[in-house]
């Protein structure tokens, strides 16, 4: 793993922070894309926590994941609103498109497909994210590659 | 030159607020990014030398879109905007502490009388008065205490906390910082979620200005953004995730305000509780509390989402009735059906249909209805609503979202799940809608908070359960 | 049918504060703090509940023990919601009622419906819960469920079952709250949540296997495998654990005759119901065919070895003891007693020595490990022994962890300091390694001090002088409680600037201003403890060492009360019985002076017998007499000289040596090798008698199955000591305590009788303090005024040099103890299955070393050969191992040097060199062919059960 270093200086800027195992996690995302098992390692170790602290932590947050997401990650909102507002058609429209359903990565790691719960545009549904831009009033070919 | 007030909140963005600024900027506009007014259906909405214009897809087009002076639109105009009454009106970094300092003088004692006699109830769900927590942290010995705001927003069908946080930053730093003051805490953390991240942009911006204006010296401040747990929102479950572990919900007593974040006693709020505060003082208590009705006091920033023609945030008085809150400010539904029901206070809230319309929008008479305002958001819906399908999704969120700590949330989510599906697959009805109406029992009794506790008011209202 | 005691749910509450209330219409008065679960249960009252025990803080999340509060909405977890005065509670209603069984439904509605082949059946929380609501069908048809997680087997001594999890979360729990590793988790969230280790499986993981989640388990989940493969045991019998100085009660549970499994006593004062893996799992040896359950004789060490009975070994063990006298003499032989025996059977050895033997010429291993605390304390407070109970711990501010490493060595004990620390107490470590206290999640040593091995002195020097020179001395104590001469000559001698930390920095290898901080903490908290290990003793200084930690401790006023002390942690289940029971040469029970002529007299009177007043010899002097041919005979009871001694060599030439070789033992271990009698022994489950602990604690040892020689110890020794012409006449081994009683003022009090009553009590027990004494020197020391003894340092003989520039440190590992006797035979080697070398990186690349590479190890003694761990635990310069095979042949290497008072060897400094070998060292070629050698002249039947 040949980042280890720097992902160690990255959990190691956290300490003394509010909830830091967190924050350390989302940062080693937001610089990976997924959580490794060096990764664990070095939470727990920085943290002083148990490899099993850190697991639990990692599984019980939606934003984490232990596997490489698709390069395209679509995520489409859910819930109520959005319901009331057609996001299950949509749904259904964008994985049969693509071949996934939620919380599916495609083989090539290309695209990725998933279930979110309000993005606070709940006035303007459907709404989804495209990675980091978010989409109100979505339609299929606004998420589709 | 000509002024423009361009929207930098996440909707309006979404919609195409940046490309509008910089085409602005472009055409020698001198362009201010500010808060958002909340009227989602108009956005983006441009203010250019006072005139507002929305929704606004071509600037060569303006006039066709224009809704003449801002003060004078109605849907701005007929409201009660204490909370948001900076929000929209400029950059939201542009911020003058006088006001706030002056306040930092007065006594602990006397802001927490203040706080008793406006009646606040906290604005998150609970409706929980929020002096008695203030006093409590008061009162209670620590070695620390901490101010804890809680923006995980997670309910569908609101966003007061997100336009707030994206348009009024300091409008939460004066509640903290107020809060903290009253209560003795010198430490202050506001939990917002990861969906936000505009907000966290600009509310760590916020925070670097408000230390530059020298607000934080006696103060911690610190922004923690969450990781994607719906039930984090649930003011324990918050305190376990602020300290690094799995948000597993915590038993009380005690409560936060006695042995909350660190077991140190903690004022857990919500964004829009604290966001009352300074209004409050404005005012004075007293005069807050002549506002809505009975012990529904103050402004509520009703947030209107869904399948509705005019959806946005509404602050008003409470009182007025869902009918009018639907009807005439949401104008009905955007497909153009019939209505068919509004969800109202969020996941966990109830589905109510024509014949409840006409119920007034205060604690008190949603609570006769078995539901709540929790956090202020309705759901419309059309006549194409499935029921049944809504009381699925009602166990499958509790399903994908509990904790998995207590046994009725974290198997009964399951099991009434499937045991609609059977019904929806015709299986034994009656036998069915007893063994849901059971589970409803044993989730409300007996879940150990309230994310299983309240799961069955939408199951129950959607499936027409009664109690 | 259930084994254990009753479980109130949450742990009792410590409230003076009485609060009353009416549960059920019965008025109730409890401490307050007390949880309303609790109250009932405590009033008879039975709450259905899964999630709550009462060894774990309330978790309220099986909602089975719902109740109604009067006044307030809903009904209320029992479990979390506290008593409050004039509360009025309702544990039964139709509504509670149908709510439990609907909450017992969702359980049953994801679990095997196989109750009558489960392994925990009639033993599962369960099982008894679902009959106690009366649940009688499940309604929810088939659905998403656990039931085919696949089994965990990978651990040897229980099996993890997912399939049968309710998430209770009490495994979680108890690895958190009463262990301490953490090594269990809730993976996922809602119905995903699942118990996961943070490993693939138990065995890879940070599970250290203590048994404490098999414990909390309610259900079948967390099973031993020994109960699924014979099924629940019916009935048990509290007893006491014969490996670690912790002494923690267990209940034998038993099918039949058959033992099926261990669980630690919840009423047991020392563990309060926790365990570790050897107590808890590693008692299979008990079993082994390897056992020698027939005596056997031979006449030469090459002749085969010949079953015989009891009785010809008896008589001729007696006839050739005789005949040795005869040619050489009265002082020509002599007797070793063991810390891992009774303190009765140690009595009637020493006494075996003193009548029928006629001279004093008895010793105990304890000489090897904590003779310098005997020593060290004895001198400065007055007695032989730590200050403290174990649960004085919990009100420690300052601990202070001193050449011990309880995580391994004490791990019941250290999880009770690491619960203390979690509280919040800081902790200084002084030790070479880099032990798991030092950090290990969820705990970390304020200050490490890794000073090299052999300065634990100047060291100690150095805090004294901080306290000397910085204000820190409790000068009210000292004034009221010590004695003023010697301490103003300890104060004169610590304000040195010899002692300062700057000028000991050099020697130990710590910064001056860390050995400064970590002083300035002992003494600058309310309550500072001291715990310590054979890292203190087992110097050439040992006894100095003693000393000077009982120095600082009584100038900073840390004695006489809770939270305090010094404390040291014993390596045998019974060093401190060994030691009280009077066999060291010079000391008769209760440490009365063999050279006073009033004791003599009175023990005379009792024995109707002359003792010798001048002591006799201890081990290293018989050792010596034998290889200089003096010395001749010797009766070695439950002590493996051969492998556990320093020296080796030197030890295998004196037994080599001698004439008469008697060893009693449960294996024919590396001494009986040269034995020509070989008496077998009894195992703990098969004795009957006591157990003292490391905090003096007299502990009940009762038998649980037969011995399988036919014969415990004390009746083999009392028939030999007959046959050598002084019968004994005990009839069983509360007679050998009575006698014990009657002849030692601190174990006046003390009868079989008092500690079936009571459990347990700690010495002094007599008319002074009838339930015994937690705390010595409360009010006084023994010795009336504290003395303080002046500790200049003399280095040892052992030093580094160009030709061997390592310093070699000794120790144990968690899962082995000691010489391994017991833990080599069973499936604990599954753990260490060879003894390793530590090294530090920086060492390891200058002599090309990697891990897993094969080194020898030289000294001057010696050389061994062993596998390397390449590790930043040892500090460069400092190499460490351990000494659990005899293969490894580690105290090959360790030298004849040792404490000037008392002899302990010193185990923990021997200067070394390593290279990279691939060859076996001399004396381990050798060892394998004596082995191989030997094991051809044991009995062609393996004496097996
Ligand atoms: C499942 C669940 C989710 C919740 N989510 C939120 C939330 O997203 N934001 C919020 O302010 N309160 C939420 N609450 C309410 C909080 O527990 C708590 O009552 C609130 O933060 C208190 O602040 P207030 O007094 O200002 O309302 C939630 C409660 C539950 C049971
Ligand atoms: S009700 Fe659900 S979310 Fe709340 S504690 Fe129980 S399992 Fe957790
Ligand atoms: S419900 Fe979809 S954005 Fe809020």
């Amino acid at each position: 793993m040949g980042n280890d270093s720097a992902i160690h200086e990255l959990v190691s800027a956290c300490v003394g922070q509010t909830g830091a195992p967190i924050t350390a996690l989302r940062k080693i995302m937001a610089a990976h894309g997924h959580i490794t098992d060096g990764h664990v390692g070095i939470v727990a170790d920085v943290f002083n926590l148990s490899r099993a602290d850190v697991r639990g932590i990692i599984s019980f947050y939606s934003d984490f994941s232990t596997t490489p997401r698709g390069r395209r990650h679509i995520r489409i909102c859910q819930a109520e609103a959005c319901q009331a507002a057609g996001c299950r058609g949509l749904t259904r429209e964008v994985s049969e498109a693509l071949g996934l359903g939620l919380g599916e990565t495609s083989e090539d790691l290309a695209v990725s497909l998933e279930g979110v719960y309000c993005l606070g545009l709940c006035a303007s549904g459907p709404s989804a994210m495209v990675n980091e831009r978010i989409i109100a009033h979505a339609t299929c070919e606004d998420l589709l590659p | 030159m000509s002024r423009a007030l361009v929207p930098s909140e996440t909707l309006a963005n979404a919609l195409g607020a940046n490309e509008l600024a910089r085409e602005l900027e472009a055409r020698g506009y001198e362009v201010v990014r500010s808060g958002g007014f909340g009227l989602a259906w108009l956005e983006p909405m441009l203010v250019i030398d006072g005139q507002a214009y929305g929704p606004v897809r071509d600037l060569d087009a303006l006039e066709e879109v224009a809704l003449g002076p801002v003060d004078e639109i109605p849907a701005i105009a007929r409201q009660r905007r204490i909370v948001f009454d900076r929000c929209g009106r400029g950059d939201p970094m542009d911020y003058d502490p006088a006001w706030l300092l002056d306040q930092l003088q007065r006594s602990p004692r006397e802001i927490i009388a203040e706080i008793r006699a406006s009646g606040l109830r906290g604005r998150g769900g609970a409706g929980f008065p929020a002096h008695i927590k203030w006093q409590t942290v008061h009162d209670t010995p620590a070695p620390r205490k901490y101010i804890v705001v809680n923006a995980d927003e997670g309910d569908s069908g609101t966003f007061a906390d997100r336009l707030i946080m994206e348009g009024d930053p300091f409008r939460l730093i004066e509640g903290m910082l107020l809060a903290g003051h009253a209560t003795g805490a010198d430490k202050g953390i506001v939990y917002l979620r990861s969906e936000y991240p505009l907000a966290a942009q600009i509310f760590a911006q916020a925070i670097a200005k408000a230390r530059e204006l020298g607000l934080l010296e006696n103060f911690v401040m610190e922004l923690f953004i969450g990781a994607g747990a719906y039930i984090c929102g649930e003011e324990t479950s918050l305190l376990e995730s602020l300290e690094g572990k799995r948000g597993e919900v915590r038993t009380k007593p005690p409560v936060p305000a006695v042995a909350g974040l660190f077991r140190q006693p903690t004022l857990v709020h919500n964004v829009i509780s604290l966001c009352s505060v300074p209004g409050i003082l404005k005012m004075s208590g007293a005069a807050y509390a002549e506002i809505g009705v009975g012990l529904s006091t103050g402004s509520m920033t009703f947030q209107l989402a869904g399948n509705i023609q005019r959806g946005g945030l509404y602050e008003l008085p409470f009182g007025l009735s869902i009918r009018e809150l639907v009807e005439d400010w949401g104008g009905g539904t955007r497909s153009g059906r019939p209505f068919g029901a509004v969800q109202v206070g969020g996941p966990l809230g109830a589905y109510l249909f024509e014949e409840d319309l006409d119920t007034p929008l205060t604690y008190e008479a949603t609570a006769q209805l078995g539901a709540g305002i929790g956090h202020g958001g309705l759901v419309v819906f059309d006549d194409t609503m499935d029921r049944m399908q809504q009381a699925h999704f009602a166990f499958a969120f509790c399903a994908h979202e509990s904790c998995g700590k207590c046994t009725p949330c974290r198997i009964g989510a399951v099991r009434g799940k499937e045991t609609v599906e059977a019904l929806a697959a015709g299986e034994y009805t009656e036998d069915k809608i007893a063994v849901i109406t059971e589970l409803c029992d044993v989730m409300e009794e007996a879940s150990l908070c309230q994310m299983g506790g309240m799961t069955p008011i939408p199951v129950r209202s959607a499936l027409g359960i009664g109690k | 049918m259930r084994l254990d005691d009753p479980d109130y749910g949450t742990p009792a509450s410590r409230s003076e504060e009485r609060v009353s209330l009416a549960i059920d219409g019965a008025s109730i008065e409890v401490p307050a703090g007390t949880s309303i679960l609790r109250a009932a249960i405590e009033a008879g009252i039975p709450v259905p509940k899964l999630c709550a025990s009462d060894n774990l803080d309330a978790f309220g999340s099986c909602r089975l023990c719902l109740v109604e509060i009067e006044g307030r909405r809903g009904v209320h977890a029992s479990c979390t919601e506290p008593v409050r005065d004039g509360m009025r509670v309702r544990t039964q209603n139709e509504k509670i009622a149908r709510l439990r069984r609907g909450v017992m439904e969702l359980y049953i509605s994801d679990h095997p419906l196989d109750c009558l082949t489960c392994s925990a059946n009639g033993d599962c929380e369960l099982q008894d819960m679902a009959g106690a609501v009366g649940l009688r069908e499940v309604r929810y048809g088939e659905g998403e469920n656990h039931l085919g997680a696949a089994i965990d087997d990978s651990n040897p001594y229980f099996s993890f079952d997912p399939g049968k999890c309710i998430v209770c979360s009490r495994c979680v729990r108890a690895c958190s709250e009463v262990q301490g590793t953490h090594a269990l988790t809730i993976d996922g969230r809602g119905f995903d949540s699942s118990v996961k280790t943070g490993a693939a499986d138990f065995f890879g993981s940070e599970c250290v296997s203590c048994g404490a989640c098999v414990q909390a388990c309610p259900t079948a989940t967390l099973m031993e495998k020994s109960v699924i493969e014979e099924g629940v045991p019916d009935r048990s019998v509290r007893t006491t654990c014969a490996y670690c100085g912790v002494g923690c009660s267990f209940r034998a549970e038993l099918k039949g005759d058959q033992v099926v499994r261990m669980v630690p006593d919840k009423l047991g004062k020392a563990n309060h119901g926790h365990s570790c893996v050897k107590g808890r799992f590693a008692w299979g040896y008990a079993n082994h065919p390897e056992r020698v359950v027939k005596p056997l004789l031979r006449d030469r060490i090459s002749d085969p070895w010949r079953e015989v009975s009891w009785k010809e070994a008896i008589t001729e063990a007696a006839a050739r003891l005789k005949s040795v006298q005869a040619e050489h003499g009265l002082h020509s032989i002599g007797a070793v007693t063991s810390a891992r025996c009774t303190n009765e059977e140690i009595f009637t050895v020493q006494k075996m020595v003193r009548t029928a033997f006629g001279s004093n010429n008895v010793d105990t291993c304890a000489r090897v490990c904590h003779s310098p605390t005997g020593y060290g304390l004895k001198q400065t407070y007055g007695t032989s022994a730590g200050t403290q109970h174990f649960d004085s711990v919990m009100r420690a501010d300052a601990i202070l962890v001193i050449g011990a490493n309880p995580t391994d060595g004490h791990p019941v004990f250290a999880s009770q300091l690491k619960r203390r620390l979690r509280q919040g107490a800081r902790l200084i470590v002084m030790d070479p390694r880099r032990i798991d206290l030092v950090r290990s999640p969820h705990i970390e040593a304020e200050s490490h001090l890794p000073l090299l091995p052999g300065t634990n002195v100047p060291m100690m020097n150095a805090f004294a002088h901080v306290v000397a020179t910085e204000g820190y001395v409790d000068e009210a104590f000292v004034a009221e409680r010590c004695d003023r001469e010697s301490f103003a000559a300890w104060r004169e001698f610590a304000a040195q600037p010899e002692n300062s930390p700057e000028a000991v920095a050099e020697v130990t290898g710590v910064p001056a201003a860390d050995i400064r901080g970590a002083a300035r903490l002992y003494a600058s908290v309310k309550n500072a403890a001291i715990y310590y290990g054979l890292g203190v003793t087992e110097h050439s200084q040992g006894s100095t060492m003693v000393m000077a930690m009982a120095n600082l401790a009584m100038a900073t006023g840390n004695i006489g009360r809770e939270g305090v002390g010094v404390s040291p942690l014993r390596g045998q289940n019974n060093v401190q019985g060994s030691c009280d029971m009077g066999s060291f040469p010079h000391e008769l029970s209760g440490y009365q002076q063999i050279i006073e002529a009033g004791v003599r007299e009175k023990y005379e009177r009792a024995w109707q017998v002359k003792l010798l007043p001048e002591p006799g010899m201890r081990i290293p002097n018989m050792l010596d007499a034998a290889r200089g041919g003096s010395f001749k005979g010797i009766f070695i009871q439950g002590e493996d000289l051969a492998q556990s001694d320093p020296n080796t060599q030197g030890v295998e030439a004196a037994l080599g040596n001698m004439d008469c070789v008697i060893v009693q033992d449960l294996f024919l271990n590396e001494t009986a090798k040269f034995a020509h009698i070989f008496l077998p022994g009894t195992s703990f489950l098969e004795k009957d008698g006591t157990f003292t602990n490391a905090e003096r604690r007299i502990n009940r040892v009762r038998q649980v199955m037969r011995p399988k020689s036919g014969k415990s110890e004390w009746e083999a020794v009392q028939e030999l000591s007959a046959a050598l012409g002084y019968p004994m006449n005990y009839q069983c081994a509360a007679d050998i305590m009575a006698e014990v009683a009657a002849l030692t003022p601190d174990f006046a009090g003390v009868s079989f009788d008092k500690l079936d009553r009571l459990g347990s009590v700690q010495w002094p027990c007599n008319d002074g303090a009838p339930e015994g004494t937690p705390i010595m020197h409360e009010a006084q020391f023994v010795r009336g005024k504290g003395r303080f003894m002046l500790t200049g340092y003399q280095p040892t003989d052992e030093r580094t040099s160009r030709k061997f520039p390592l310093l070699l440190t000794t120790g144990r590992i968690l899962h082995q103890y000691n010489v391994g006797t017991q833990t080599r035979r069973t499936r604990n080697l599954e753990w260490l299955a060879e003894d390793q070398l530590e090294i530090h990186p920086s060492d390891a690349e200058l002599r090309g070393v990697r891990t897993g590479d094969r080194v020898s190890i030289t000294s001057r003694m010696g050389e061994i050969v062993l596998k390397a761990t390449v590790t930043t635990r040892v500090a460069p310069g400092v190499v460490y191992t351990t000494f659990h095979h005899p293969a490894t042949g580690t105290n090959v290497v360790t030298t004849d040097l040792s404490d000037w008072a008392t002899n302990c060897p010193e185990y923990k400094v021997t200067a070394v060199e390593i290279r990279p070998a691939n060859h076996l060292s001399d004396w381990q070629r050798e060892f394998q062919q004596r082995d191989a050698r030997q094991r051809e002249l044991q009995p062609a039947e393996p004496a097996a059960t």
